[in-house]
């Protein structure tokens, strides 16, 4: 289709027109209590829809559809995403994002040109890096890959694996050595999902959903030629995996909490408690928090398109949004009272602020433990960008022999 | 923030360091008034360096970096009303020599009126350095009538209100029936109502620029002390527990400055309307209660000598919670509840 990169703005009335004729009007409703198979056709059909307009890969590089769009119009495409409460792409966010730009920089032009039209057409990738024992320390991954004559031999287990029940492929980062410093051991490698050895276990999370998986490994043949980088490279492929949504993410999820100040006051008024002072008191705290946010969002992705991004940057913005989203949410489980409490069928595929509270609060989680858990981002802020020293790797506790 | 902005700020930073922190007004006021930073927000057509509400908080936030004790924001109050009034001579005296003052806060207990023939009654509260300046601006309470009113005159009095703060030295003034000359009014009727919520979104925004400023020099400081003080054989800033504290506390100001640099876009040139107001007030409360929760952890992570009067953290704590007292009468968190709901 023809697209070329020009006022942003232009796109913002392109993209809300495009939006408002085709987000499906009755989804909220359909994806209410439905089972995930359902949930994964709505988030098939609406991908298609996507890829179609050009609007599902504005941070491809210019060449491929949709690509070559500035970080400003792709900022765009996001508020106005959030804006017009269209559905999230749960399903193929790893694809999109972390399978997508880490094979454009990193992928040789055989992987390149094996998955990237694949993604376009709906696989569904997903995360292999944490472990049951490599969760905030991710260096510390203890899945095996051993390398005999043309492929690695992989045995271990992944966890917290977003969607892998319905993936094509998983993004996989596996030791190949254990002398050394334990980031200098890793390689990352793409895992089809369907090669035998590979068992997906959906976890039931406290939420009634199974989004997460565990993935078993036994002796799984990778071909050599999946591997991405050289071997022990993994470390660094890994981390452009991690960055590679560059803040837009959260530019979207931020944006459609703002939207979503709505319905905390909707839900005061239909409970009727629009006058209650304490309440009005915490709504008056929130939004500012909301709104700054918002800003700081907006002003990391500014800070990346001009290439002034700083270490700790993102970790604020993160642990802002994630200490907003757990008050916001708390604020509607307060609000919804014990009414709130009586168990209600959840939305799949909305955003963080459903308006099913109990849910969301416990939804909020994701935000405070995954990508980095909030702990880590005080670590990363206090040692990276306030310049205080790291922990010492030493350490006993008392009465311990060594 | 323009590059010309941003070099002028980082001048005023450079000489208000070299002063030191809460530096006596008796040197900071003729630095501020004779280096021109009066002017930062006047337009360059009236002589001014024309960098608006932008330029005006950049020099907030270092009066507050450097607990400043010059009443400058007062007087930049004054100053905007003037230029908004097209006062043109008075740009030129309040840019240069003369220091009108304004309140700092709406509460009072004798509204002030302004009559038709202009007799002023009543009071307000407040006011910084009201006994070196010469006119002071006022609102009457009912929000018709803007004027400075000159102090050094019968039936005005002053009375100095020692405040915990000690880097802003606050009066209260009384007027009674004083004699108002016709060229002292800025503005009556409707256009003095804008000309007041105008000025009240200013204040607004100052004491917001002013907290951010104190919160990020607070933050600075109390990490350096960590870094430096040592207990149990290692420097404190390698605990965790205080380290953890100092990155929610660093977080709180960096969405503080992302909302008071993405609010000041947003007003642009419009810092009239409902939607600079409602920024404003969204900005004051965020900011003003960020910097009161660095304030209080600063003290509490100096331990003792936090509590002696030689070192700089009650200062920051004393300005941060008379920084949250100033502003509007009504309650913040109310009014922005009040405005999402309405909206809705």
């Amino acid at each position: 289709m023809p697209r070329m990169s020009g006022d942003p703005e232009t796109l913002r009335a392109d993209v809300r027109a495009w939006l408002q004729r085709n987000v499906p009007a009755d989804w909220r409703a359909a994806m209410t209590g439905c089972d995930q198979d359902a949930f994964v056709r709505a988030q098939r059909a609406w991908f298609d829809k996507l890829v179609q307009a050009g609007y599902a890969t504005p941070h491809w590089p210019a060449g491929w559809p949709g690509g070559g769009r500035s970080l400003a119009e792709q900022k765009v495409i996001y508020e106005e995403i959030a804006r017009a409460d269209a559905p999230r792409l749960i399903l193929f966010f790893v694809a999109l994002y972390h399978a997508a730009c880490t094979l454009i920089e990193w992928g040789s032009e055989a992987q390149k040109r094996e998955h990237l039209p694949g993604i376009l057409q709906g696989r569904v990738w997903c995360q292999g890096f944490s472990e049951p024992n490599a969760g905030s320390d991710l260096a510390a991954v203890r899945t095996r890959a051993e390398l005999r004559g043309e492929h690695y031999v992989v045995n271990g287990q992944k966890i917290w694996s977003t969607l892998a029940q319905h993936a094509d492929h998983c993004l996989l980062l596996v030791r190949t050595d254990t002398a050394g410093p334990p980031q200098a051991g890793l390689t990352y490698l793409l895992l089809d999902m369907r090669a035998k050895g590979v068992s997906v276990r959906p976890i039931a999370q406290i939420t009634g959903d199974d989004e997460f998986s565990e993935i078993f490994l036994d002796e799984v043949k990778v071909p050599v030629a999946n591997r991405v980088g050289a071997q022990g490279q993994g470390w660094a492929v890994a981390q452009s995996t991690l960055a590679s949504e560059r803040g837009l993410t959260l530019v979207e999820l931020s944006h459609r909490m703002r939207y979503a100040l709505s319905r905390i006051t909707g839900l005061m008024r239909e409970r009727g408690v629009e006058a209650d002072a304490a309440l009005r008191r915490d709504l008056g705290r929130l939004a500012p928090k909301v709104d700054a946010t918002c800003a700081l969002a907006d002003q990391y992705l500014l800070k990346r398109i001009e290439g002034t991004e700083a270490p700790g940057d993102a970790s604020i913005v993160k642990l802002h949004y994630a200490r907003t989203l757990r008050d916001f949410t708390a604020l509607g489980l307060r609000i919804a009272g014990l009414k709130g409490q009586y168990r209600e069928p959840f939305i799949r595929g909305g955003g963080m602020e459903t308006g099913n509270w109990p849910f969301d609060f416990m939804n909020s989680y994701n935000w405070t433990i995954a990508g980095g858990s909030d702990e880590i981002q005080r670590n990363i802020i206090a040692e990276r960008m306030l310049g205080m020293p790291r922990e010492p790797k030493d350490w006993r506790l008392s009465g311990e022999r060594t | 923030m323009t590059p010309e902005l941003a070099e002028l700020r980082d001048s005023a930073r450079q000489v208000l360091a070299a002063e030191g922190l809460a530096a006596p007004e008796d040197k900071t006021w003729p630095l501020a008034r004779d280096l021109g930073w009066l002017l930062v927000a006047v337009p360059e057509a009236q002589g001014g360096l024309g960098q608006g509400l932008a330029g005006a908080c950049a020099f907030h936030v270092e009066m507050g970096r450097s607990l400043c004790a010059a009443p400058y924001l007062p007087a930049m109050l004054a100053m905007e009303a003037v230029i908004h009034a097209g006062r043109e001579d008075w740009i030129e005296r309040l840019g240069s020599t003369a220091l009108a003052t304004a309140s700092l806060a709406d509460a009072t207990d004798t509204p002030l009126t302004i009559s038709d023939d202009k007799v002023v009654s009543g009071a307000v509260t407040a006011v910084p350095s009201a006994d070196r300046a010469g006119h002071v601006l006022v609102c009457s309470a009912a929000g018709d009538a803007v004027a400075l009113v000159p102090l050094a005159q019968p039936g005005v009095t002053l009375r100095f209100r020692e405040s915990w703060d000690t880097t802003r030295r606050l009066f209260d003034l009384r007027f009674d029936g004083v004699a108002l000359d016709p060229s002292w009014v800025l503005a009556r009727g409707d256009e003095a109502r804008v000309l007041g919520r105008r000025l009240a979104t200013h204040r607004d925004f100052a004491l917001a620029a002013d907290a951010v400023g104190g919160a990020a020099a607070a933050l600075e400081m109390t990490i350096e002390y960590l870094k430096t003080r040592r207990q149990f054989g290692r420097p404190l800033a390698l605990f965790q527990a205080l380290k953890h504290r100092c990155a929610d506390l660093k977080a709180r100001i960096a969405a503080a400055e992302a909302l008071l640099a993405d609010s000041i876009v947003r007003v642009g040139t419009r810092v009239h309307g409902a939607e600079a107001e409602r920024l404003g007030k969204a900005v004051k409360h965020f900011a003003t209660a960020a910097y009161a929760a660095v304030a209080e952890d600063m003290l509490q992570l100096h331990g003792g000598i936090g509590m002696t009067a030689e070192h700089a953290c009650h200062l920051f704590l004393k300005r941060a919670l008379l920084n949250e007292q100033l502003g509007r009468r009504s309650s913040y968190e109310l009014d922005i509840a009040d405005a999402l709901l309405q909206a809705s």
